[in-house]
């Protein structure tokens, strides 16, 4: 009933890192990206940066678009340089 | 020798489903997110309405407060469920008769439907039918009752799901100390360390990555844990166990005021995304890298 | 490691698993109590056993006939996945189709999306735009049977993949070399070597689809309705019929207890899937 295979199921938490032959390089991100990566993370950080604003900046009355350009100047630095 | 072709033809009809129920609900969530759109509304049209509907979102009370129970739900559950399958996973590691029979009782409330997990606890603790507040009553002169007491009723939610998952947890982890070798054990014991210090300094780093796998996997699920807790409290007394996935299906499907609704959904789309990528990245990853 | 008394722990293991046990124990105990008897003090102990919510259920029509709904849309499910699990699989350990692992990952991440977060998308996509002139998907059991490939589809191909790439080769290219078309290959060769992977396959994703419900709630109006939203129909304000609610559940646990008398050693691999895969 406990042979070694049926224990095995963190097998699949050890696959190598081999899909995709995008390019991985070293930024100021504590992280190794490939691009997906860094798109990825600007779209957090932009989605984050919106909701914070919408809570506490807009009554404040600052308009969105503020908000937007600094999500978009992070954006093209983390892609460019990360 | 093989066209591509017919890898293609293969693979097809899984990628359209795969597409059609999984890629586009995924984007049309977003897409409606920007509309306002109510059919029973003075205008039951689809209007483009930029990010009004998050907005208001930021300032929806019962959704925060939603958020917030869901996170104390998933941290007691999970940490419970982590100490409690450890100590039964070393429990199995040593000899005695009937193991693997006891072992397989311990699985079975995993195969259990989460809606027949609720209905059995809601079972067992509603008031005047269930074992548990005649025992408690009788016991300790304690009143539980899910239906009024918000501690009570958030109580029972976890120690319900550390029913349902905690076998999970203590079979990964037999899996990750069942593959230990013995060789540093046996040096610490020739070395004098006692068995505090080889947890700490032996055991614990071993399983790391298996305690970090299961903390994963459980976190993930705890987070969309939805029919269990509609079947035992339906997201009451008040919102005390309202946690986002009843929040979604009791207060935000029904109120068919789709475009809100999607962007409800969008956002808590975006923080599972989060979270567990942040997870992925801050414990996972690291250790691939080291290794490779 | 201290040698510790072996019955010792046998004692503690007795209590863990009645632990485990008595609450479903409990289920059954109310399942076979009239509804007169439930409000007194709570009894552990059987003294009589009383069949008739059972009979209650069997004998109502509505149930019935969710309960054919079950059977359906879950047997249906399930073959469905399995054999497009199947046929991906092949597909992925046979081919070299440019970019595989970035769809055998991009197929699995259909699982790790929490699933009340679709059920607004998939209602106004079943009902309003995956429609051919009156006939809309949802409330339908073949809609059902579609919607559930969402989290049983990419559970088969991941339980598939290691059985495909398991068969050698070889095999298949002979066969290939002989003269046989694709389609011989895959029925005559492929799938009896396959066959113990997709039993266990085809039980799991059954008993998967079999148990769900937050979808099938929300998807479902009468036609299409399946046992699980049934059973929380008995749930309701103005008084819930204990007895019923109970019969239903353990009609609906039945499958699940003998699926774990047959695969119990593949469950942990079932469930701790799709969490990560990097």
């Amino acid at each position: 009933m406990s042979t070694q295979d049926d224990d095995m199921p963190l097998a699949i938490l050890h696959t190598d890192e081999d899909h995709g032959p995008a390019p991985e390089k070293a930024g100021f991100l504590p992280i190794e990206t490939n691009w997906f990566d860094r798109v990825f993370i600007s779209v957090v950080i932009w989605v984050a940066l919106s909701l914070f604003w919408f809570r506490f900046m807009e009554p404040a009355g600052l308009t969105i678009w503020i908000s937007n350009a600094i999500a978009l100047a992070l954006a093209c630095l983390i892609v460019t340089r990360g | 020798m093989h066209p591509n072709k017919l890898g293609w033809l293969l693979l097809a009809p899984t990628m359209l489903i795969l597409f059609l129920f999984g890629v586009v609900p995924f984007f049309y969530v977003i897409w409606v997110s920007f509309h306002q759109w109510n059919p029973f509304a003075a205008d039951p049209s689809m209007i483009f309405n930029w990010a009004s509907n998050y907005r208001q979102l930021v300032f929806d009370a019962q959704f925060m407060a939603s958020l917030g129970v869901t996170l104390a739900f998933v941290f007691f559950a999970v940490l419970s469920e982590l100490v409690i399958g450890y100590l039964l996973a070393q429990a199995f590691m040593k000899d005695f008769p009937g193991k693997a029979f006891f072992r397989t009782i311990h699985t079975l409330p995993l195969i259990m439907a989460p809606i027949i997990v609720g209905s059995i606890w809601k079972l067992m603790t509603t008031p005047s039918i269930g074992i548990i507040p005649s025992l408690l009553d009788s016991w300790f002169g304690y009143n539980l009752n899910i239906g009024q007491s918000a501690m009570a009723a958030f109580i029972t939610t976890v120690v319900m799901d550390i029913w349902h998952w905690t076998p999970l947890v203590t079979l990964s982890l037999i899996a990750a100390l069942v593959s230990l070798p013995a060789d540093p054990f046996e040096q610490a014991q020739i070395d004098g360390a006692n068995k505090r210090q080889i947890f700490w300094h032996i055991t614990l780093p071993m399983i790391r990555p298996a305690i970090i796998a299961t903390v994963f996997i459980r976190l993930m699920d705890a987070m969309r844990t939805v029919d269990e807790v509609l079947m035992l409290t339906g997201g009451g007394p008040g919102s005390a166990t309202r946690y986002v996935g009843v929040h979604i299906f009791k207060e935000v499907f029904p109120r068919t005021n789709y475009g809100y609704g999607s962007a409800i959904s969008v956002i808590v789309l975006y923080l599972t995304i989060v979270v567990c990528w942040l997870l992925y990245v801050g414990l996972i990853a690291p250790r691939n890298t080291k290794k490779g | 490691m201290k040698r510790s008394n072996p019955w010792l722990m046998v004692l503690f293991w007795v209590i863990i698993s009645f632990l485990t046990l008595f609450p479903i124990y409990w289920l059954f105990v109310i399942s076979v109590k009239p509804a007169v008897d439930l409000f007194s003090t709570p009894d552990i102990w059987l003294t009589k056993v009383y069949w008739q919510n059972y009979i209650d259920v069997l004998n109502d029509r509505t149930l019935r006939g969710y309960m054919m709904n079950s059977l359906i849309i879950s047997s249906g499910n399930a073959v469905l996945c399995t054999t497009l699990g199947f046929l991906t699989c092949y597909a992925l350990s046979r081919f070299n189709l440019p970019g595989k692992e970035s769809i055998f990952f991009w197929t699995i991440t259909n699982r790790m999306a929490p699933p009340a977060v679709f059920l607004l998308p998939m209602y106004l996509l079943l009902t309003q735009v995956y429609r051919v002139g009156d006939f809309a998907l949802a409330d339908t059991r073949i809609g059902m049977i579609l919607v559930y490939c969402t989290f049983n589809l990419p559970f088969a191909i991941w339980t598939l993949r290691p059985t495909l790439d398991g068969i050698p080769r070889e095999l298949d290219e002979a066969a290939y070399v002989d003269g046989a078309s694709p389609l011989r290959v895959i029925v005559e060769v492929v799938f009896p070597l396959a066959r113990p992977g997709l039993a266990v396959t085809l039980i799991l994703t059954w008993v998967f689809a079999w148990n769900e419900y937050l979808l099938a709630a929300t998807l479902t109006n009468f036609n299409a309705r399946t046992l699980t939203t049934g059973l929380s129909e008995y749930v309701t304000t103005t008084g819930t019929e204990w007895g019923i609610m109970a019969a239903i559940s353990v009609f609906t646990l039945i499958p699940a207890l003998i699926v774990f008398s047959l695969v119990q050693r593949h469950i942990v691999t079932g469930l701790t899937f799709g969490a990560v895969k990097g």
